[in-house]
């Protein structure tokens, strides 16, 4: 048996390094009083997390948070959906169309990132810049300053994730053995029903999957685009506040305060996603 | 299948693809058009194609300064390089530790094996994006700032929770007579491994190869925070420095440079990616 924890060694070293090792320091920062600004540190017990709880904002940056992660996963989940089912459907051109869906995750985000923010927030030079401008207007005068920019990362996530969604669930789709999907054809009436009784049913461990791999690209296409623009995004967003605390104000302690309000929603999302995809029932191994 | 069914059914498949590609059509249009044309022409199309964006990334553009002409450039191939080196770096990384740790998990099975490998996977919704205060940190103390191979690590740790678990779970499936066979003809567990199970699991491991690219393409933020000296820096990271503003279509151009050889690579490989998630996913076979 020792061999297998030897075995398991550099893969737990890197997590708990580049993770666990993070995480615990900002947790025992977060009670502390560090800043920048400030000689020293103290122990201040909860008082960060009062002072972050008494700011209205922080409440409407949860929330903002907690919309953009809803919509964009739904989003993605209802369009991966979709994809997959009409790419298992047998057809001529299907390969051709597969390869069309397999590359907007192709694409290299981290880079892409820069065009797409380009192409819908063009600068005043380009042929379309006016209507992009009115729309942004348009769109910014609906729902606050930023909307705009703020919808754009949302699209581009979408664009990305339900690329990388639509894929993982044709993979899934090809898992389920045929015999089941051609019973179910006669056993149903709609193809509504079958839908809903036999292929999200059989689905739902890689719905859940996709669900949990789609936040951090949803977290890292936001984060891409707010460094990108240095910030200039001031739609109100956990993380990218937490960023802005900690570097740009040195209130290292606020700071992890607001990282690790995330915590908690991340955690519960966990539980409902584990209990979906790998159920705690033992099996005989 | 119904004559009209069919039809809808391949307006579908049309609209898909138009969907999937067209982000990357209008971007690749942008970066051939010349300056007049980025004014004057039409978003959608380009009527005089000229490579003189791609140009000016490597050669760099005459640009007259209180009256002397100037070439200022970015050290384009440089991070060409950095990026290649960085992603093939993290893809070799992440696949070593991975396969050590799903052989362990999925086949040696030591005690508390569903946990451990719960854990691990658990790990990948924690937002990297978050954390960099305390990596930096971190990175600092081991003298590993402004590195490439302290990119390649994060990277390597942020893909690694899912090719982990995306390899056990194939070979946590195997039925055991495969290796048993070979030991009863005296193989060792190294040779079983390496002669059996390894080519066996060939399109798993492209696809956690391909998951890895992707995870690695993503990133932004991360490089554009750890790499500081121009020399040093990926594309990604030296994009986001550059004076885009004034030249979004130089760095439209690339952004190309960079995605295309990774989404062809990709594509490449796109059949083997769902095959190897196939193969993960499907119990017992």
């Amino acid at each position: 048996m020792g061999i297998s924890y030897l075995l398991m060694a550099p893969a737990v070293v890197l997590v708990v390094g580049v993770l666990a090792y993070p995480v615990a320091w900002e947790v025992w920062i977060s009670f502390t009083s560090l800043s920048a600004r400030a000689e020293g540190r103290g122990f201040v017990g909860l008082a960060n997390y009062r002072r972050m709880v008494g700011e209205p904002f922080f409440w409407r940056a949860l929330a903002t948070t907690a919309v953009y992660f809803s919509v964009t996963t739904l989003a993605k989940l209802a369009l991966g959906l979709a994809m997959a089912l009409l790419l298992a459907r047998p057809s001529r051109a299907r390969w051709l169309v597969f390869l069309a869906v397999f590359l907007p995750w192709a694409y290299p985000g981290g880079v892409t990132v820069v065009a797409w923010y380009w192409m819908l927030n063009p600068p005043l030079i380009t042929s379309y810049s006016l209507a992009a401008g009115h729309l942004k207007q348009a769109v910014d005068g609906a729902f606050g300053s930023g909307a705009w920019a703020f919808g754009s990362v949302a699209l581009f996530n979408v664009w990305r994730g339900g690329s990388f969604t639509a894929v993982f669930l044709l993979a899934g789709l090809n898992a389920i053995p045929r015999e089941l999907f051609e019973y179910a054809a006669l056993e149903t009436r709609s193809a509504l029903q079958r839908l809903r009784h036999v292929t999200l049913p059989l689905l739902r461990p890689y719905l859940a999957l996709a669900v949990f791999l789609s936040f951090a690209s949803a977290f890292a296409d936001l984060a891409n685009v707010w460094m990108l623009t240095g910030g200039r995004i001031v739609f109100p967003v956990v993380g990218t506040y937490a960023y802005w605390l900690g570097i740009h104000d040195g209130e290292l302690a606020q700071a992890a305060a607001w990282s690790l309000s995330l915590v908690p929603l991340l955690l519960l999302a966990l539980v409902v996603l584990f209990r979906w995809f790998d159920p705690p029932r033992e099996q005989p191994a | 299948m119904s004559h009209g069914g069919r039809w809808r059914h391949r307006l579908l498949l049309a609209l898909v693809a138009l969907y999937s590609v067209f982000p990357i059509y209008f971007i690749t249009v942008q970066s051939l058009k010349t300056p007049a044309e980025d004014v004057f022409g039409s978003p959608l199309w380009v009527t005089d194609p000229s490579f003189e964006n791609y140009a000016e990334l490597f050669e760099g553009a005459e640009a007259p300064v209180r009256g002397f002409v100037v070439r200022p450039r970015v050290p384009y191939e440089r991070w060409l390089l950095n990026s290649a080196a960085v992603l093939a770096g993290s893809v070799v990384l992440t696949l070593t530790c991975a396969l050590a740790a799903a052989y362990a998990l999925g086949r040696l099975q030591p005690p508390g094996w569903r946990w451990w490998r719960r854990a691990l996977f658990a790990s990948y919704v924690i937002p990297h994006t978050v954390l960099f205060i305390p990596l930096y940190q971190l990175l600092v103390a081991l003298g590993l700032d402004d590195s490439r191979s302290a990119l390649t690590i994060v990277y390597s740790t942020m893909a690694l929770p899912f090719c982990v678990w995306l390899l056990s779970a194939y070979y946590q499936h195997l039925p055991r007579e495969i290796e048993e066979s070979a030991f009863v003809e005296g193989a060792s567990r190294t040779a079983a491994f390496a002669r059996i199970l390894l080519p066996m699991s060939r399109n798993v491991l492209v696809a956690a190869g391909l998951f890895t690219v992707g995870t690695v393409g993503q990133d932004f933020m991360l490089a554009s925070v750890f790499l500081l000296d121009p020399a040093k820096q990926t594309v990604a990271a030296g994009l986001g420095v550059m004076d885009v503003s004034l030249e979004e279509l130089v760095a439209v151009a690339g952004v190309n440079v960079a995605a295309v050889p990774v989404m062809l690579l990709c594509a490449g490989l796109a059949r083997g990616y769902v095959r190897g998630l196939t193969a993960a996913m499907v119990e017992g076979s």
